[in-house]
């Protein structure tokens, strides 16, 4: 599943890594009321976010996105292994990482720092929490942090 | 050549009369004939005496091995009359497969050489039984040195007054098959226990090699055990000795438990083997482990059941909690009245399910996420635990106070949520009153730590002490009380994991004492 919403030339590129659709409606509601225009891509498993990220096949014109929030636990390419080759790539490693995760296990928060994530959040079981979440996520990376320019 | 048989009994036996024997061949070659008479008659007086001896066979041999003399013990014991045996090679009081050997020639050629020859082997009766005997060969020369004969003196073990009829007595006593075996890992004795063990009679056995019956292992323990002291073989029990596979008559094999004590007897050190036949308890033992194993499969599974099932479940209801979350927000009043209840009770419904599936996986990490245990200061696990609780204790202006509290080997973070949980429901159930909570420690009979949280609340009804310890059960409505019902029960799984107790003490409107008990668990 692909899908892009807005076009705006000064707004910011999010790729959302996630497979479970309720949680991309959830994720997109909660950037409504963001301060700035978000355009939100959405990959729904590993591998389709690498061919996003290295603009293949039906992805040729795909945007460089500012930020990308990742889910760990994916079909096809696992979460872990999309961080990694990010990491690894001389291009993409300075594209921040913010892991979008159920799993709270210390395993992954430690394993996910070493692979470099920029952060790591565990969803929030209830909705306020969820929204609260991505609000920070849009008040923080979006408008706190000061972004790298396009470093293709 | 009775001079020089009593010359030899002499340096053996009577050897206060060593002295007179040498005056024997100095009277017998130049003494008046008073004196030869007198020397007769006292010859004659120790013929009768060594006659008469019971006990021990005393013979002579010719230099070849040929019987001349013979006496009642050696009759008795070997089963011949003078009459019979005299005049007969003695070979014939070996077993064949000595003679085969060359053993008699050589016990003879032993002793010539060295003047005496002792040792313990089997001998054989005339009736072809056989036992096992003490035997010295004494080499008998003449005045200038030529060999006239031996003198032979024997004493059957087997009916040897230490190690016989008493040491028989107590084989038999014992529940265990003995064997007792000598140097040359032959049996002398055995008992009726180790008749039937091995499924041999007594006499099948006596006189053969230990080897036949446990094929190994047997002669390295003897080596090992040779060197100990019967002190160290008695401070062995039974139940650490050595396991072995037994070899019945039929060729069956069967585990033995094996201990062996070094007998200091007349005979030399013979070596007392307690034999127990341990196939029962093998075979519980594997049942014992293949239950235990079991047992852990299946814990292991149920702790790993809960933990998937509470975290697996949490996914797909997030979507209904957060959804149903959403329709409220977004729609409430905008339909009707009937469709804003239901979506009331579907929030309320998956909310529940979320605190009952949250504290289930917490329930389910005492088990997982346990951490090695250490030594630790108690009281600072308690301070700890009132910063968590410090909303709560502000909330209520309860006052919390403690004894000194000791250092203890535990995981500290469970200690810290043991005192959360027990603290927090003090001030949870309290009374009208202000809510007053003290925690101590106090050793019990220095082996345990016991701690109190007691109260000044509400109290409980004795017929819940039990009830309240178990998993989502409650005593009040979720409309007195919040909660799910798991903070006690995840204290009984933090106390219980490191082999505590924990319990209550409490009258209603009285207020509570809740008491844990940490076993072994006292830093100083």
């Amino acid at each position: 599943m692909m899908e892009s919403i807005g076009t705006n030339a000064a707004a910011i590129e999010v790729l959302l890594v996630e497979d479970s659709p309720g949680d991309v409606r959830l994720t997109r509601e909660a950037f409504k009321d963001a301060k700035v225009h978000i355009n939100l891509h959405v990959a729904s498993d590993g591998a389709e976010a690498m061919a996003f990220l290295g603009h293949e096949g039906k992805h040729l014109n795909s945007p460089r996105p500012d930020l990308i929030l990742l889910d760990l636990n994916l079909p096809k390419k696992d979460g872990r292994q999309v961080l990694q080759e990010i990491k690894e790539s001389s291009t993409l490693k300075s594209i921040p990482v913010v892991i979008l995760t159920t799993s709270a296990s210390e395993a992954d928060i430690l394993r996910s720092y070493l692979l470099h994530a920029n952060c790591f959040i565990t969803k929030p079981v209830d909705l306020s929490g969820f929204l609260n979440v991505v609000k920070s996520i849009d008040n923080f990376w979006l408008s706190v942090v000061k972004l790298p320019r396009e470093t293709r | 050549m009775c001079q020089s048989y009593i010359y030899g009994m002499n340096r053996e036996q009577f050897c206060d009369l060593e002295r007179g024997s040498s005056e024997v061949s100095v009277m017998t070659t130049n003494a008046s004939s008073t004196a030869v008479d007198a020397l007769r008659d006292c010859e004659e007086k120790y013929r009768m005496l060594l006659d008469e001896v019971q006990d021990y066979a005393i013979f002579m041999l010719d230099p070849q091995g040929m019987v001349i003399s013979w006496n009642a013990g050696a009759e008795r014991i070997k089963g011949y009359r003078g009459e019979q045996i005299i005049g007969h090679n003695f070979s014939c009081f070996f077993p064949p497969e000595d003679i085969k050997r060359g053993r008699p020639e050589e016990v003879l050629r032993m002793a010539s050489a060295n003047g005496r020859h002792e040792y313990q082997g089997m001998r054989v009766r005339k009736d072809g039984s056989r036992f096992l005997a003490s035997i010295i060969f004494i080499a008998m020369r003449d005045p200038v040195g030529n060999l006239r004969g031996f003198s032979e003196i024997s004493r059957d073990l087997s009916e040897s007054k230490e190690s016989g009829a008493k040491y028989r007595g107590l084989l038999e006593a014992a529940p265990d098959a003995m064997v007792v075996v000598n140097q040359s890992g032959e049996i002398a004795l055995l008992n009726l226990q180790a008749e039937k063990q091995f499924g041999y009679r007594r006499d099948e056995l006596v006189g053969q090699k230990v080897k036949n019956i446990i094929p190994e292992g047997f002669a390295e323990r003897l080596v090992a055990d040779g060197t100990r002291t019967a002190a160290e073989a008695l401070a062995q029990h039974m139940g650490t000795g050595i396991e072995l596979n037994g070899r019945r008559k039929d060729g069956s094999q069967f585990p033995i438990e094996i201990m062996l004590s070094p007998l200091e007897s007349a005979e030399g050190i013979l070596v007392t083997a307690a034999i127990r036949n341990i196939t029962e308890r093998k075979q519980s033992e594997g049942h014992l482990l293949k239950t235990m194993v079991e047992l852990k499969r299946s814990n292991d599974e149920l702790q790993q059941f809960a933990y998937v099932a509470s975290h697996d479940l949490q996914e797909p209801l997030r979507m209904v909690a957060s959804y149903t979350q959403l329709l409220a927000q977004r729609y409430k009043g905008r339909l009707d009245s009937d469709a804003d209840e239901f979506i009331t009770y579907a929030v309320d419904g998956s909310n529940r399910m979320q605190g009952l599936i949250k504290d289930l996986l917490a329930y389910s990490r005492v088990g997982t996420n346990g951490k090695a245990l250490h030594e630790i200061s108690s009281e600072n696990s308690l301070k700890e635990a009132l910063t968590n609780l410090r909303a709560t204790i502000e909330e209520s202006s309860a006052v919390v106070t403690h004894d000194l509290l000791p250092a203890i080997t535990m995981d500290e973070t469970q200690l810290v949520q043991l005192f959360q949980n027990l603290v927090g429901n003090a001030i949870k159930y309290r009374s009208s009153e202000v809510p007053h909570v003290h925690v101590s420690a106090a050793k019990n009979g220095g082996k345990e730590w016991i701690f109190s949280v007691r109260d000044n609340g509400m109290g409980i009804d004795p017929q819940y002490f039990e009830r309240i310890f178990i998993i989502f059960q409650r005593l009040h409505g979720r409309e007195e009380f919040k909660g799910t019902g798991i903070g006690l029960a995840i204290c009984k799984k933090i106390v219980e994991r490191v082999g505590g107790r924990i319990w209550v003490e409490s009258k209603p409107e009285k207020g509570s004492t809740f008491c844990f008990a940490l076993p072994g668990s006292d830093g100083k």
